[in-house]
């Protein structure tokens, strides 16, 4: 049979967003894909060139609006190498915790969005309602529901408010609970199991290799964790471990692992958020003023030209990483030049080309395995 | 608890590779140093200057000698005011992540405690700087690092650097049919806002309003 390009995207419900997967197939059999990208290539590095450091935060959190608070955080811990502040150690708690929820809302929409991709549509109801107990928590912290704007240069912006930590540990019991309802519905379901298991294998040295980084590595057995090799914020205090996967096959991790590690990190980041709460200095149900030094310290706002910020931060989907250069505009009050490593944007090429040698009807299985999102791919 | 690696042994893993590095490459005058990261838990990392002729030869010993397997960002910037020998610069950040394949049914869990040596991730920054003009250039390293292929991609087509022999090269986030020579992130391409007498290029048609002739921030 003749081979023949076919065109999924910008429109189509694999994508998971605005972008073109091309794929050459012979018969049924993917025998070469290629991606495009930068649909919505906003220029947020170009931006920041143009805001202070404090006004990059909310930029960044909409690189991703699944997964907001990693993002800005990320930003922040680059700005804070660059200026050298010191960070009170409640607002690293907080930051911890308000990571690790938005880890778990991000695991959920995923969650949510690839029960459809593979034939189950239960599992979209189900995990849309618990993400919003998830985003009702953060919209606590950071005003909004999406977009917090919630970490500052220095610290957060305002503490927890009272009888949020109670809230909170009811809320994530609860959830622990529901990833239990979640396993039996998938697991045992035979469609989801047949649509994900022995497709889109890939190896641990590969994905390495090609840039690939989070949860898809540690699908594949592999423990690699930025949070354990390079542990920032508090992370080397709590009680935790990366959730890892041990694939079947000699060929690596197939969908159905990377569906896994998904469910044990949304199982360990509850872990993690019982354990910071119960540690957090100053007490859990304290709630300190705004400005106050227990949350937030005292930042410059101007770095020097020669001085550069990097922060290298396990965002949901990867390692994401900024890299800042000080001495911009107005004197050293703007970022002279912000890159941003987004994981999405080394991964979707790779799996590109992890898809070579399966079938179309895989495509949306191994695509929506690797948890793609367009805004931070794009930029 | 106590299962992250600590700040003694990541210190003592970068004063290891600096001082292969400074073995290995210090004739190429190629410089390495240990630098601490002042957030957070104040880790160290291994940044290497190195002259844009042996960029290749350094990424191969890393790849290959130090272990250096993931090539996770390339940044390019642009210094038009800076001087003459450093009128861009390339900053490749790479990390050592001690991974291998797993056997079915098991998983390859590292434990801090164990890890030594060449097994320890450590993080690198290699900074290229590159003279003054209108033709940056650097050798490409996606040979050496898969990961390297779309990071510089992007670099070349938001910062204009050209990496030399770097295979299928096309515009990965500007519009494919963009001006040839036309690189958003390079400095002569202004941005607008708010009391800046900078203008845009006016590439979308605006214009200075008449009440904000003359105001300087």
């Amino acid at each position: 049979m003749a081979k023949m390009w076919i065109t999924m995207g910008p429109q189509h419900p694999m994508t998971h967003g605005l972008w073109t997967l091309r794929v050459q197939v012979d018969g049924e059999t993917v025998v070469d894909a290629e991606a495009e990208l930068g649909y919505i290539h906003r220029g947020v590095e170009k931006i920041a060139e143009a805001r202070d450091f404090t006004q990059v935060t909310p930029y960044c959190d909409r690189l991703c609006y699944v997964s907001a608070m990693t993002w800005s955080n990320s930003y922040i811990y680059a700005a804070e190498d660059l200026l050298e502040v010191e960070v009170p150690e409640r607002a690293e708690y907080i930051r911890c915790i308000s990571a690790e929820c938005q880890r778990i809302a991000s695991h959920l929409m995923w969650l949510g969005a690839y029960g459809p991709d593979v034939g189950n549509l239960t599992i979209m109801t189900w995990a849309l309602r618990e993400r919003e107990m998830f985003l009702d928590l953060l919209q606590e912290l950071g005003g909004s529901r999406m977009h917090y704007n919630y970490p500052r240069i220095g610290g957060v912006k305002r503490d927890i408010p009272p009888g949020w930590a109670d809230r909170l540990i009811a809320k994530v019991k609860l959830f622990e609970k529901r990833i239990d309802e979640y396993e039996m519905l998938l697991d045992e379901s035979t469609i989801f199991l047949v649509r994900l298991q022995g497709v889109g294998y890939a190896t641990a040295e590969n994905m390495v290799e090609s840039g690939v980084s989070g949860p898809n590595v540690r699908a594949s057995g592999v423990n690699y964790d930025v949070r354990w090799s390079h542990p920032y914020s508090v992370y080397d205090q709590l009680d935790w471990e990366p959730a890892v996967e041990k694939p079947t096959s000699v060929k690596g991790s197939d969908c159905y692992d990377r569906y896994r590690v998904r469910m044990e990190e949304m199982r360990m980041s509850c872990r993690m958020i019982l354990d910071a709460i119960e540690k957090i200095p100053g007490g859990k149900n304290t709630t300190y003023s705004n400005g106050d030094e227990m949350i937030i310290a005292k930042a410059p706002t101007r770095a020097p030209a020669g001085a550069t910020g990097f922060s290298n931060y396990e965002c949901t989907r990867g390692a994401s990483q900024f890299y800042v250069h000080g001495g911009g505009e107005g004197r050293g009050k703007n970022p002279y030049r912000l890159s941003i490593r987004s994981p999405m944007f080394i991964t979707i090429p790779f799996v590109a080309e992890t898809m070579i040698g399966y079938k179309v009807a895989d495509i949306p299985a191994i695509m929506g395995s690797f948890d793609p999102c367009i805004g931070e791919t794009d930029r | 608890m106590g299962m992250s690696i600590s700040a003694e042994q990541n210190a003592a893993a970068v004063a290891a590779a600096v001082t292969a590095s400074e073995e290995a490459w210090s004739a190429l005058g190629v410089v390495a140093e240990a630098v601490n990261h002042s957030a957070g838990h104040g880790f160290a990392f291994l940044r290497l200057t190195v002259p844009a002729p042996h960029v290749l030869t350094v990424a191969k010993g890393l790849k290959h000698d130090m272990g250096v397997n993931y090539c996770s960002m390339v940044t390019g910037t642009h210094f038009p005011e800076g001087d003459e020998h450093r009128g861009w610069e390339v900053a490749y950040h790479l990390q050592r992540m001690p991974v291998i394949n797993p056997d079915p049914n098991t998983s390859h869990v590292l434990v801090a405690g164990d890890l030594s040596g060449m097994s320890m991730p450590i993080e690198i920054e290699m900074l290229v700087p590159l003279p003054q003009g209108d033709d940056p250039r650097v050798p490409s390293v996606q040979s050496v690092w898969r990961g390297a292929d779309w990071n510089e991609k992007e670099t070349w087509d938001l910062v204009g650097i050209k990496f030399d022999g770097h295979e299928n090269m096309f515009r990965v986030l500007n519009p494919h049919d963009s001006p040839e020579g036309f690189h958003p992130l390079q400095k002569q391409h202004k941005i607008r806002y708010h009391d800046f007498n900078e203008m845009y290029d006016d590439a979308q048609g605006f214009v200075r309003k008449p009440v904000d002739e003359g105001r300087v921030k």
